[in-house]
Order: C-alpha cells, then sequence, then structure tokens
C-alpha cells in the first residue's frame, strides 16, 4: 500500500517534472496565470455588452473553465511526450499497475488546475469589483478541487487518445474550445440547444460552474452537493476511460505495435 | 535445439535464463490509401535461441534483420505472431509482469530519458516503475551512478548530458532493480571509442556478477571480445550460431585480399565476382581510397586475376590475410542473402 | 520572392491538421459561442457581425500562432540557423511566413461565414459587398506585417509560445473583434489605438454592417507598414544579437 502510494504520488510529481511543457516561470505566469485572466476579461466584457447574464455568471464560470487549462493540456502532455523523450517504452517495461502509474501522473496537474482557478477567480473578482460572501469560499475551494479533478481525468483520457494519434496538440486544442462552448460557461444554459447541453453534462466543468455560481450568490453547501457530486462522476467516468483506453492502447500495440515504444 | 511441446507449459525453471522456439513475428504495412495494397513483413521468421544463466551472448546483424524485433518479443513490448518465449521461465506472453520483474533494457541512441530532469530524478522515476522499494533506493541509486562513472554529475539536467554520458545512464537505468536478463541493443552507437571501451568494460563486469546478458552490436570486435557465443541473424532467421572462434571457421579455407585503389567501378567489382574461386567481394570507402576486399578460397590464388581486372585504375597498398571474425560474419550474412543475389544477377 | 515564399508556406500550413484546426475548427467554435450569445442578449440582427468577429479572431490566431509557431517549429526542426544563414535578409525570409499564416486565416473568415449561412441561416447581405473582400484582404496583408514585428520578437525570447499563448484574448478584446471597442475601459482606447488589429477589424465590421471602409482600412495599412518596418529592423538586429548570445538554437 506504501509502495503504490509512493508511485502515485512521488512517481506523479517527478513525471509532472519530465512531461509538463509549461513548468518555467515566464511560461507558467503567461500561459497559465495571466492568459486565462485575459480569456475571463473577453468573456465578461462580452457579457456585460450584450447583458445576457451578470458579471457573476461570467467572472465565476469563466474562472473555473480556467482549471481545464493546465488539466486538458498537461494531461495531453503527460502521456504523449513520452513519445517525444522516446520513454514510451521504457514505461511500458514496468511491471506495476499501468493504472497507478498514469492516474497519479493526473494530481498534480489537477493541483495546478485547483491553483489557477483559485487565483484567477480572486485577481478577477478584485478588478471587476465582485463581491464574494465569505461564507462561501469553503464551498467554491470544494467545487473548484472537483473541477480540477474531473479535468484532469478528462485531459489523461485525450492524452490517451494522443498516444494513437499523432497531432497531439490537435485534440488538446479542440478539446478546450470545445469546453468553452459545450460547458455553458460563457451562455447561460436555457439559451442553449438541448444537443449542446446534453454533450455539455457529460463533460468536466459543466456542474462545477453551475455549483461555484450559485455558491457565489451565497446559496449554501448542501443545496449544490449534488452538483458538486455529478462534476467527480463525470471525473470517475473519464478516470475510468483512459485506465479503460491506455490498457487497450497496450494490449494493441504489443500485438500490433502501434505505439512509438523506441 | 528444443522443439515446442506440452513439456513445455510447466517450464523447467532455472534451465536457461532465454528460451525462445520458432519465435515469428511478422509485420503488415498497407501503402496508398485509394487501393491500399496489404504487405506483410516478416521481421522475425523463425528464432530458435537457449541462452544460459550468466551467458553474454551476442546478436549480430545487419539492419533490419530482425535483432530489434527480436529483443521485443523478448523483453514483452511485443507479442510474437507465431512460436514462444521465454525469459526465466516465464512466458513473454501471459506472465508479463514476472518477466518485467527480471528483465532490464537499455538500447543506443540519446532518446529515451526525461531530457527536462537531472539524471537523479530519472533514475528515482524509473525507480519507483520497476518497483525498487523506497529505502533501497537512495542506496541502490549512489550505487549505480559510481558503477557507470556519473557520480559528480548526476544532478545536471540529462539535456546538458553528452551521448556517452547517456549512454551510461540508460545502462543504469537498465539495472535499476537488479535484473536477471539485461537487453542491450546497439549500446555503442555512436559513442566515441573511448567511451565505448568503458562501456564494454561496465559490460563485461555485469556478467561477471552472473546477469545474462543479450547484446546486439554492429561492432565484430566489441561482439569478439565480449560474447561467449553470437548468433548471426539475417532476414529474420539465426543464419549461425557458435562461439567466435567457431564462427570463424565459417571463412575457413579462405584468404583475403585488401586492395586500396581509387576508382573501382561497380563493372569490375562484378567481373572480379565472377573470377574462379572468388568468394565475397566487397567495396568500401576510406577517405579518398576505396578498399575493395576479396574472400577467395585459400587454395586459388587470386591476386594476378584481380590486379588485372583493375587494370587503369590506380591502386595503393595490397594485403593479403587472414580471414578475421568480420570476414565470417560477411560470408555468413552474403549467403543469407544469396537467393536473392542470384536471382538480379545477369546469366553469364 | 515574397510572393513564392508566401505560397510555399500556406501550402505548408495547409497541409497540417494542426493549423486547419485552429484556422477551421476553433473559429467556428467560437463563432457558434458568438451566435448563441447575440441571440440569448436579444440582438438577432447583429448574428452577421458575430460571424465576422468570430472570422477576425480566428485570422488573429492564426497570425500569433503563426508567428510564433514558425519561429519554433523551425528551432525544433533545426532550420532557423539555415534561414538565418541563407545570403537573404531574415526579414525577407520570415516575412512570407507571416504573410502566408494571415492567407491561412482567410479560411477561418470564410468557415465561419459559411458555417453561420448554413447552420443558423445568416443572411450574408453586406453594406458593402465590393469592399468586403477588400477590407479582408487587406486586413489580412496588416496583419501579415504585424506578424514579421512579433516574429522577430519571438525569435529573441525561448518561449516565444508562453507569450503567444498570452496575446490571445488580449488582443481580440482590445482591438473591438467582438466586443465594441466602445464598451471596454477607457484607458484600451490609445492602446487599441495604436493596433492595426484594430483598424482591420473596424474595416471589416464597417463593410459588413455599413460605415466609411476605407480610413479604417488605410490606418490599418499605414501601422501594419510601420510595423514591417520596426519589424525589418528588430530582425536585423536579432540576427546580430542572436550571434552574439548564441539564443538561436535553443529549443
Amino acid at each position: 500500500m506504501g509502495a503504490l502510494l509512493r508511485l502515485v504520488g512521488v512517481g506523479g510529481v517527478i513525471a509532472y517534472r519530465a512531461l509538463f511543457n509549461w513548468t518555467t516561470p515566464s511560461i507558467f505566469v503567461g500561459t497559465l496565470l495571466v492568459g486565462p485572466l485575459f480569456q475571463l476579461f473577453f468573456f465578461a466584457y462580452l457579457g456585460r455588452e450584450f447583458g445576457v447574464a451578470d458579471d457573476r455568471f461570467y467572472i465565476v464560470g469563466n474562472a473555473v473553465l480556467t482549471a481545464a487549462l493546465a488539466c486538458v493540456y498537461g494531461g495531453t502532455m503527460a502521456v504523449a511526450n513520452e513519445r517525444r523523450f522516446g520513454t514510451l517504452g521504457h514505461v511500458l517495461l514496468s511491471p506495476r499497475s499501468r493504472t497507478a502509474i498514469f492516474l497519479g501522473r493526473v494530481l498534480p496537474y489537477a493541483g495546478n488546475g485547483l491553483l489557477i482557478a483559485a487565483s484567477t477567480l480572486t485577481v478577477a473578482a478584485l478588478l471587476l469589483g465582485l463581491r464574494i460572501p465569505a461564507t462561501a469560499l469553503p464551498g467554491l475551494l470544494l467545487a473548484l478541487a472537483t473541477a480540477a479533478l474531473a479535468c484532469g481525468f478528462f485531459g489523461l483520457t485525450l492524452g490517451a487518445l494522443g498516444l494513437r494519434f499523432r497531432d497531439v496538440f490537435l485534440i488538446s486544442n479542440v478539446a478546450v474550445a470545445l469546453l468553452l462552448l459545450f460547458t455553458g460557461v460563457n451562455v447561460p444554459a436555457d439559451s442553449l440547444p438541448a444537443g449542446i447541453r446534453a454533450v455539455g453534462a457529460v463533460l468536466p466543468i459543466t456542474h462545477a460552474a453551475d455549483a461555484a455560481r450559485r455558491l457565489a450568490g451565497g446559496a449554501p453547501l448542501g443545496d449544490v452537493l449534488p452538483a458538486i457530486g455529478l462534476e467527480l462522476a463525470v471525473g470517475v467516468g473519464y478516470a475510468v476511460l483512459a485506465a479503460g483506453l491506455l490498457t487497450v492502447f497496450e494490449a494493441e500495440s504489443r500485438r500490433r505495435a502501434s505505439l512509438d515504444t523506441l | 535445439m528444443r522443439t515446442a511441446g506440452p513439456t513445455h507449459r510447466f517450464p523447467a525453471m532455472g534451465e536457461h535464463a532465454i528460451e525462445a522456439v520458432g519465435l515469428h513475428r511478422s509485420y503488415r504495412s498497407r501503402t496508398g490509401w485509394l487501393r491500399p495494397q496489404r504487405r506483410e513483413v516478416h521481421a522475425v521468421a523463425g528464432v530458435d535461441l537457449a541462452v544460459g544463466h550468466g551467458e553474454l551472448f551476442g546478436l549480430l546483424g545487419p539492419n533490419g534483420a530482425g535483432k530489434t524485433t527480436t529483443i521485443k518479443l523478448l523483453n514483452t513490448l511485443l507479442v510474437p505472431t507465431g512460436g514462444e518465449a521465454r525469459i526465466c521461465g516465464f512466458d513473454v506472453v501471459r506472465q508479463t509482469r514476472e518477466v518485467r520483474r527480471r528483465i532490464g533494457y537499455v538500447f543506443g541512441g540519446d532518446r529515451g530519458l526525461y531530457d527536462r530532469l537531472s539524471a537523479r530524478d530519472n533514475l528515482r522515476y524509473f525507480a519507483e516503475l520497476y518497483g525498487v522499494p523506497g529505502r533501497e533506493q537512495k542506496r541502490r541509486i549512489a550505487e549505480l551512478f559510481e558503477l557507470v562513472r556519473l557520480t559528480g554529475r548526476q544532478d545536471d539536467r540529462v539535456e546538458g548530458y553528452s551521448r556517452g554520458m547517456r549512454q551510461r545512464l540508460h545502462i543504469a537505468r537498465g539495472l535499476l532493480h537488479r535484473p536477471r536478463v539485461l537487453f542491450l541493443d546497439e549500446p555503442s552507437i555512436g559513442v566515441d571509442p573511448v567511451a565505448a571501451r568503458e562501456l564494454r568494460q561496465t559490460v563485461a563486469d555485469l556478467a561477471a556478477t552472473g546477469t545474462t546478458v543479450l547484446l546486439t552490436t554492429h561492432y565484430m570486435a566489441e561482439a569478439d571480445e565480449l560474447c561467449g557465443r553470437i548468433a548471426v541473424i539475417a532476414g529474420g532467421r539465426i543464419q549461425a550460431l557458435g562461439t567466435p572462434a567457431e564462427l570463424r571457421h565459417h571463412a575457413d579455407g579462405r584468404r583475403v585480399l585488401e586492395v586500396e585503389a581509387y576508382g573501382v567501378t561497380d563493372g569490375q567489382v562484378a567481373a572480379i565476382r565472377a573470377r574462379p574461386g572468388v568468394r565475397e567481394v566487397s567495396l568500401a570507402v576510406h577517405g579518398a581510397a576505396q578498399v575493395l576486399g576479396v574472400q577467395s578460397d585459400a587454395g586459388v590464388d587470386v591476386q594476378a586475376n584481380v590486379l588485372r581486372e583493375l587494370g587503369g585504375v590506380r591502386l595503393g597498398r595490397v594485403t593479403a590475410r587472414q580471414p578475421t571474425l568480420e570476414d565470417a560474419y560477411v560470408a555468413i550474412v552474403n549467403r543469407a542473402a544469396e537467393p536473392a543475389a542470384v536471382a538480379g544477377r545477369m546469366p553469364a | 520572392m515574397i510572393a513564392v515564399g508566401a505560397l510555399l508556406h500556406v501550402k505548408q500550413l495547409s497541409r497540417s491538421p494542426f493549423e486547419i484546426a485552429i484556422a477551421l475548427f476553433v473559429p467556428v467554435v467560437q463563432a457558434t459561442l458568438a451566435v448563441y450569445l447575440f441571440r440569448a442578449g436579444g440582438e438577432p440582427d447583429r448574428l452577421l457581425e458575430a460571424a465576422v468577429g468570430a472570422g477576425l479572431m480566428g485570422v488573429w490566431s492564426t497570425v500569433l500562432f503563426g508567428s510564433g509557431g514558425a519561429i519554433q517549429n523551425q528551432r525544433w526542426q533545426g532550420t532557423l540557423e539555415m534561414i538565418m544563414l541563407a545570403p537573404r535578409s531574415p526579414a525577407l525570409v520570415l516575412l512570407p511566413v507571416t504573410l502566408a499564416t494571415g492567407i491561412t486565416g482567410t479560411y477561418a473568415m470564410l468557415a465561419t461565414l459559411a458555417w453561420g449561412r448554413l447552420l443558423y441561416g445568416i443572411p450574408l447581405d453586406f453594406a458593402h459587398p465590393v469592399a468586403f473582400p477588400v477590407a479582408v484582404a487587406g486586413c489580412i496583408a496588416g496583419l501579415g506585417m504585424f506578424g514579421l514585428l512579433l516574429a522577430s520578437g519571438f525569435v529573441l525570447l525561448r518561449h516565444a509560445n508562453a507569450l503567444a499563448n498570452m496575446l490571445e484574448y488580449p488582443i481580440w478584446l482590445v482591438s473591438g473583434m467582438l466586443v465594441p471597442v466602445t464598451a471596454l475601459p477607457g484607458w484600451t482606447g490609445p492602446v487599441a489605438a495604436v493596433l492595426p488589429t484594430t483598424w482591420g477589424a473596424r474595416a471589416v465590421h464597417e463593410a459588413a454592417s455599413g460605415g466609411p471602409v476605407w480610413p479604417a482600412l488605410a490606418v490599418c495599412l499605414a501601422i501594419s507598414l510601420a510595423c514591417l518596418a520596426a519589424g525589418w529592423a528588430l530582425m536585423t538586429y536579432v540576427e546580430r544579437r542572436a550571434r552574439v548570445t548564441a539564443t538561436l538554437a535553443l529549443a
């Protein structure tokens, strides 16, 4: 058990440092802290211009969405960069549980996503003048953490796909754009067609953004727990999907030499 | 040679470190998009091997002969399309976890390491992956840095490492979990002569401690110096197997004539090849000069004929010598390629 | 030389699924988002503006990531040094690349318009049907030249991508591609006024929904030419400097 925790914890952190392209200070600040803030401003002003919803809707929703950035790109890199370094074969030679190895890699990205979302929310709320009740903070943190974890597993699923298909960043760019539209972060759900809402329901962010908005509006934690639970369920779903894909691809690779194991 | 049979369902433990019977691997490739044409390539076409514990075994062959595929079949990265193989008695297809606990894998080239991490972190990560217990890791890693002579540089990022250093780090990684069997796939590729010599020393030390080593290499001298036994693989099949001394017999009864020349044409090479008594002709380029190697039956003196064919070409040194392991290797590999060569040759 | 180079790079970019996705897929998603937003905001008459705005955003993204990516890709392929070694001025070598990224940006514009027309039935009745393509072409040429200034800045930086990732949304926002400039805080005004993207976007929007197209387009091209000159000078400086500090080959 201790050894398994080590593999998940220590292994996850080393792999994060090894495989995440964006750990250098300049790129971390630029891409993961300042960039998302501008994204939030863009949509907040867009929302103000059209009067579709209030500041809280846009600020809180987009802040939750920023958790996805590090997770989606990071999750993709966590698996697909093995190809760049030519290390995949050595990882696959491990006699240990694939699930533990790869799920452990998600945790640092999820932590990263939480940090980004929390800092974006703080800065944006201060700059745009959104008041959030102090009592809502623990609940918000829980919602953001759940969103980050769900995004991490979502990213891992994309990474698993990236292992098999070329053009990894194509997948993550497309995924990030789709999250923008389908999670209903920028258009109120009742203005979106049912199809988009249905897809959004099985994507990360959607339920957490909903929960976070209601919390920021003063709803008690008890009221939003079902939404947080749904977000968690989505995350677990992607974890299972990612583990399944990785297992299938590894087995397939041994049969058909389909992965670049060197 | 062993044959596959029901008796092997319960592997005889401890008999051989590496055992392969009728190992076969084919790839299907598709060319064309509108009208796809399927082609089947037999990368490994029936390999039988039995390597004893503690043996240092060489696998030699030209590029594309099936060396790397053979290794990947043995180390579980690929599943054979036919035949079977066992490592320390464990089946490479089904008992992957047991096999992986017992093997290390090192390949040449400068990829396969996390460039952004220090050497120590690379080893720490793979120590986790390869199941080295937490409390042993530190000691084991320090020990390995000592062994591969990277002590002092272990906290530098790998991106700044030279090829030789990367290669030694590869070896340290391969040894982390004290594997019983080590696969070394062209470890000395692109390594300078001094580093290559150190590498050979490390490999020899390993074998001395009882680790079974399967080594592939292009360098004949390396194989000659290190390996107890050598298998020459070409066209996906083992063409010859034995000690270096035994393999040299493949060139028995031959002599080698080496002619330094400037401007030998393909036509002249073909003409020399057609001369009676000539077995192999090779043409290599060394700087400005060409070196023409002619293997012939020892009883026939081909020198006069060769020099006559080279009339008009400026010549340098001409030497006659006894065949080396390399000549034997060339003879074996060329013999394997013979049918194709005959088919392509014009009728005399 | 510039034309041939640009054409070649357009071909190269058109074959990369990554560039195509950036140029086609992402703008279409943005356009969809904009359409729903405009609809929810009760402004169904401005849907054409939404499609055009999303197209402009796409053009900017392709120029930004194209210029940033061009340098990065050349670094990874090891061809950046080759380019610098070429007997031509390095700016002359890079300009076709950035122009080409602008031209692939037209895919974004075409895609959002087609998407809006087909899926949401947005009527493509431009106020100035002749001026619109001219304005788009002018805007793209301008952004291509602006791209050279970006690219030369990116050559200097090890992490061109960090800057590129950061600059996407602010330019969208400040240049008024989707949100009118007037809706923003006052201090962004001067910033917007010196950006060629602002004037290019204004020209294209005016061509689509009415207004004096030519003055804005003229300002856009004038600023772009200034950027081209600045980019050219910077590139020449960068080339010298990179040789001294040896930052060229670092990936």
